[in-house]
């Protein structure tokens, strides 16, 4: 009951949220949304304890499946976004061969050089992928009509809502993922992959699991980000949008489910709200970097466990492993 | 008739080292078998190399005359094959109930569907039932919401058997499980092994504690140096005269 | 065709050169320290800047100035060490992060004080060394590889032949044990810090006349050293040397060839092939990160 009222609460915070914004604002939370869906869905990979550079270029592989198949297709905007993340995520499985060969610090380079290979045929194929100029024109979503409501989606708002549905069904489904035995099975993969391996976990299936899966919805939420902005070009999706889903985990602390959105809230606010409204663009960079290196030095468990601190019960309930440590 | 596992030629070289050198023995079904011998003898390499964590240089390893060496450790696991590991290793930032269910993977296998629709709620709670009685079984019903990292070492030990236990193996590899235990604990665990035996599942142990093993052990195999070096029951083993001297000789420790 | 391929040879030891220095950098205090410098390609572009800065508009010497990139981006190093990676020491992935803070503080701060725009460095000297017609070395090229060389076989004879370098390897090797034999690990730190630091600074330096100097100019780089130290193997500097060579080569004769992205394309799938083959890297051991 106390829960339904927060929910509602919640739902009610968010639609009016967007009508006190500045239309600037407007496109942030707009944005803020999509990320939210790539920073939950890059923790579910981190559940197994890789830790990948590429996320941010999968993501793009949605954007640009989603592009063209409605492009080409004629298949409607939001299949098109389904089909993006399946797409991302077939496209993981495919890498998966190689990549999970490897562990730890070598992931991770080749994460990245797998994602970079990635940019760079998008680059070298003007067709279908548009060079570097990427793709103009996307198909946006139609507009349509719930009876109360309009929605016009060449309004932030109409789209933030939009996104918030389809965002929020995404995180229930990580949710659901994370706490269900599938979500144990990726802890345990983890901490102690000999004793896992030992308990019949195939260790290799449920590291690609996670890829797979976590690459699938950073496929919707590029395939998201792709209708709106009606452009994408391969440096849409470099290493600089990397850094930064890589910052907001970091700082947010990934040992919770609420700890990367965290990050990606409070830092995106930080740097596109609060430093920018200050009118600080050319310095943005300078405190951005100064705010991340303070927050690993000063709050290495991340912002998250300044929540924590506050609400520390020992609640008895199962699968809560993100109190550890 | 062939015996439940058996090791054939079974050897594993390091470079240069050979840490178990063709060696060979059988547990039948439903008996308690020791593996003992001094330290540095090859007793855990041996573990390793059935369990499927080394796969072995040389010979073979039969599960119910199958050959199952060269297979993963999950693959080994699935036929029924279950070990715990020398030095306590858990899942420390995981409590104790979710240590247990890890173990329940097997018998339970995860669906990812059934998972996010919440069709899963039967083997969720079979899973449950069943990583509770082998905490309860092994004396950690009170423990379970704990973190297994804060346990005492003589629990921890006890969790790893239970998490080992959870997937309801036909035979299972236990490395030095009474290290840590008091007199008491210890006296206790055996208990509960003999009560495991005796509901079906076959034991190979690798202990310290002579008493301990001379007390359990239907069959005892002994090595050395990575060599076969006697066999046979707590009596014989105990009076046999190249196991005195492997261990007086060896002059350090009875391992 | 002849005079074709022995030109872009040359051109691949250029490129070679300069590479080789930032990559056993980021080597050395990947070694030592066991964190990825994701900033080493900042440092690079920091040394540049000091060339911009001293020799450019206040018209020192360019030696001189290039000696100055060298201290300063070693100071940096010794600043990350000192501010960053100490106290990070048992967090990896923290020291990780740390170093993209300081990144984008590097970036901001050459943005700040000399604006987005490329940097137009008068040139060092015009003199071409005329092998024939069209195969030409320039001198400032020449002075990357000749300096390439002296402070590569420098840093082999510090590393083989000192006391030091005896110590750095050994705390690169294993710093509990390099601790217990009465080793500094803080002071190997920092020598493995400035070294890195400096030598990105002075390839940074040196080719700042030859390339063009922007603030974001480290990405290229850092992808560049990131493929080399994975193809020579994590951890091994005659590694990195080599690997550096063999990737000039490639990519310098795939751009000349064919075009610019196919060699990017090329390299960073030699690096994949060979983390498929060998997952920890040719020479590679045991995982750090
Ligand atoms: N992974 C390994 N690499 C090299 N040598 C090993 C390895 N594992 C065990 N050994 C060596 O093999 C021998 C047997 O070790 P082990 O099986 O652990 O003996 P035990 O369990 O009987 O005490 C020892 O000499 C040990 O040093
Ligand atoms: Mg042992």
């Amino acid at each position: 009951m106390r829960n339904l009222i927060i929910w509602i609460a919640l739902a009610a915070g968010l639609i009016v949220l967007p009508n006190v914004l500045s239309f600037s604002q407007q496109e942030v939370l707009v944005f803020l949304t999509i990320n939210i869906l790539l920073v939950a869905s890059y923790r579910l990979l981190t559940l197994t304890g890789e830790w990948s550079l590429g996320h941010v270029v999968i993501m793009g592989v949605g954007a640009y499946a989603s592009a063209l198949l409605t492009k080409t297709t004629g298949l409607p905007v939001p299949l098109g976004i389904l089909a993006g993340g399946m797409v991302a995520a077939l496209i993981a499985l495919a890498l998966s061969y190689p990549l999970f060969r490897m562990k730890g610090f070598y992931f991770l380079i080749g994460s990245f050089a797998a994602g970079e290979i990635i940019r760079l045929l998008w680059k070298r194929f003007r067709d279908p992928f548009g060079g570097t100029k990427g793709l103009k024109g996307i198909d946006p979503m139609p507009d349509f009509s719930v009876g109360f409501y309009n929605f016009d989606f060449f309004e932030p708002t109409s789209y933030f809502y939009f996104a918030a549905i389809v965002v929020g069904v995404c995180l229930w489904i990580l949710w659901r993922i994370e706490k269900s035995p599938v979500g144990l099975t990726f802890h345990a993969v983890h901490w102690q992959d000999k004793l896992a391996q030992a308990s019949g976990v195939n260790l290799r299936a449920y590291r690609t699991l996670a890829f797979v899966i976590a690459s699938g919805f950073a496929g919707i939420s590029g395939a998201l980000l792709a209708h709106y902005i009606g452009t994408i070009n391969p440096n849409s999706f470099d290493v600089e949008v990397m850094v930064f889903v890589l910052t907001w985990a970091i700082v947010g602390g990934t040992s919770t489910f609420y700890g990367p959105i965290l990050g990606c809230v409070v830092l995106t606010i930080l740097n596109e709200v609060v430093l920018r409204e200050l009118g600080l663009e050319q310095t943005r960079p300078l405190i951005y970097g100064l705010i991340l290196i303070l927050s690993i030095l000063f709050m290495p468990n991340g912002l998250e466990s300044i929540v924590q601190k506050f609400t520390r019960r020992k609640e008895a309930g199962l699968m809560r492993p993100e109190e550890a440590k | 008739m062939t015996s439940l596992l058996q090791v054939k030629d079974l050897t594993m070289r390091f470079g240069g080292l050979t840490a178990v050198d063709g060696l060979n023995f059988k547990v039948e079904k439903g008996t308690i078998h020791g593996l003992i011998g001094p330290n540095g003898a090859g007793k855990t390499t041996t573990f390793n190399m059935i369990s499927g964590f080394y796969t072995p240089s040389d010979g073979a390893v039969l599960l119910r005359g199958e050959d199952i060496s060269g297979l993963q450790m999950h693959e080994v696991a699935r036929r029924g094959v279950v070990r715990t590991f020398q030095h306590s290793t858990l899942f420390a930032e995981l409590t104790v109930l979710e240590n247990a269910l890890v173990g329940t993977h097997m018998p339970f296998r995860p669906n990812i569907f059934a998972a996010i629709f919440g069709w899963d709620r039967d083997d969720r709670d079979g899973a449950d039932a069943r990583a509770r009685d082998a905490l309860r079984f092994f004396g950690l019903g009170d423990l379970m919401n704990e973190h297994a990292g804060d346990l005492s070492h003589g629990h921890q030990r006890a969790l790893g058997m239970a998490v080992a236990y959870a997937s309801h193996p036909d035979i299972i590899l236990l490395d030095e499980p009474f290290t840590g235990m008091n007199p008491e604990e210890t006296k206790h665990m055996m208990g509960l092994m003999k009560r495991l035996c005796s509901d079906g599942i076959t034991i190979l142990l690798v202990e310290h504690d002579m008493q301990a093993i001379m007390g359990l052990c239907d069959n005892i195999t002994c090595m050395s140096f990575g060599k076969f070096l006697a066999e046979g029951g707590p009596a014989e083993i105990r009076n046999h005269p190249a196991v005195i001297e492997a261990y007086l000789g060896g002059a350090r420790h009875v391992a | 065709m002849f005079e074709l391929l022995a030109q872009t040879g040359l051109n691949a030891v250029y490129a070679a050169s300069y590479i080789s220095l930032v990559a056993v950098g980021l080597v050395l205090i990947f070694g030592v320290m066991g964190v990825v410098n994701f900033a080493h390609g900042e440092l690079f572009m920091a040394g540049s800047y000091v060339v911009v800065a001293l020799y450019a508009d206040r018209f020192v010497p360019f030696f001189v100035a290039v000696a100055a990139g060298l201290v300063f981006v070693g100071l940096l190093g010794l600043l990350m060490e000192r501010a960053l990676f100490r106290p990070l020491r048992d967090n990896p992935l923290g020291g990780l992060v740390a170093s993209i803070g300081f990144l984008m503080i590097l970036q901001a701060l050459a943005v700040l004080g000399f604006g987005v725009r490329m940097e137009h460095i008068p040139p060092v000297t015009q003199e071409v060394i005329a092998f024939s017609d069209r195969v030409r070395l320039p001198v400032a090229r020449l002075y990357v590889i000749v300096a390439a060389i002296v402070m590569l076989s420098l840093l082999w004879y510090f590393l083989k032949r000192t006391r030091f370098g005896w110590a750095l390897r050994a705390s690169a090797q294993d710093p509990q044990a390099a601790a217990l034999q009465g080793i500094s690990v803080t002071l190997t730190a920092k020598i493995a810090m400035f070294i890195g630091a400096g030598f990105a600074g002075l390839a940074g330096a040196l080719t700042a006349p030859l390339v063009s100097v922007n603030p974001y100019m480290g990405h290229s780089i850092i992808v560049t050293a990131f493929i080399v130290i994975i193809v020579g193997g994590v951890g091994s500097l005659e590694g990195a040397v080599l690997a550096s060579i063999v990737y000039a080569f490639v990519h310098t004769f795939v751009t000349t060839f064919y075009d610019g992205v196919l060699a990017d394309i090329t390299g960073l799938a030699l690096m994949l092939i060979v983390l498929i083959v060998k997952p920890t890297g040719l020479f590679g051991s045991a995982d750090r990160a």
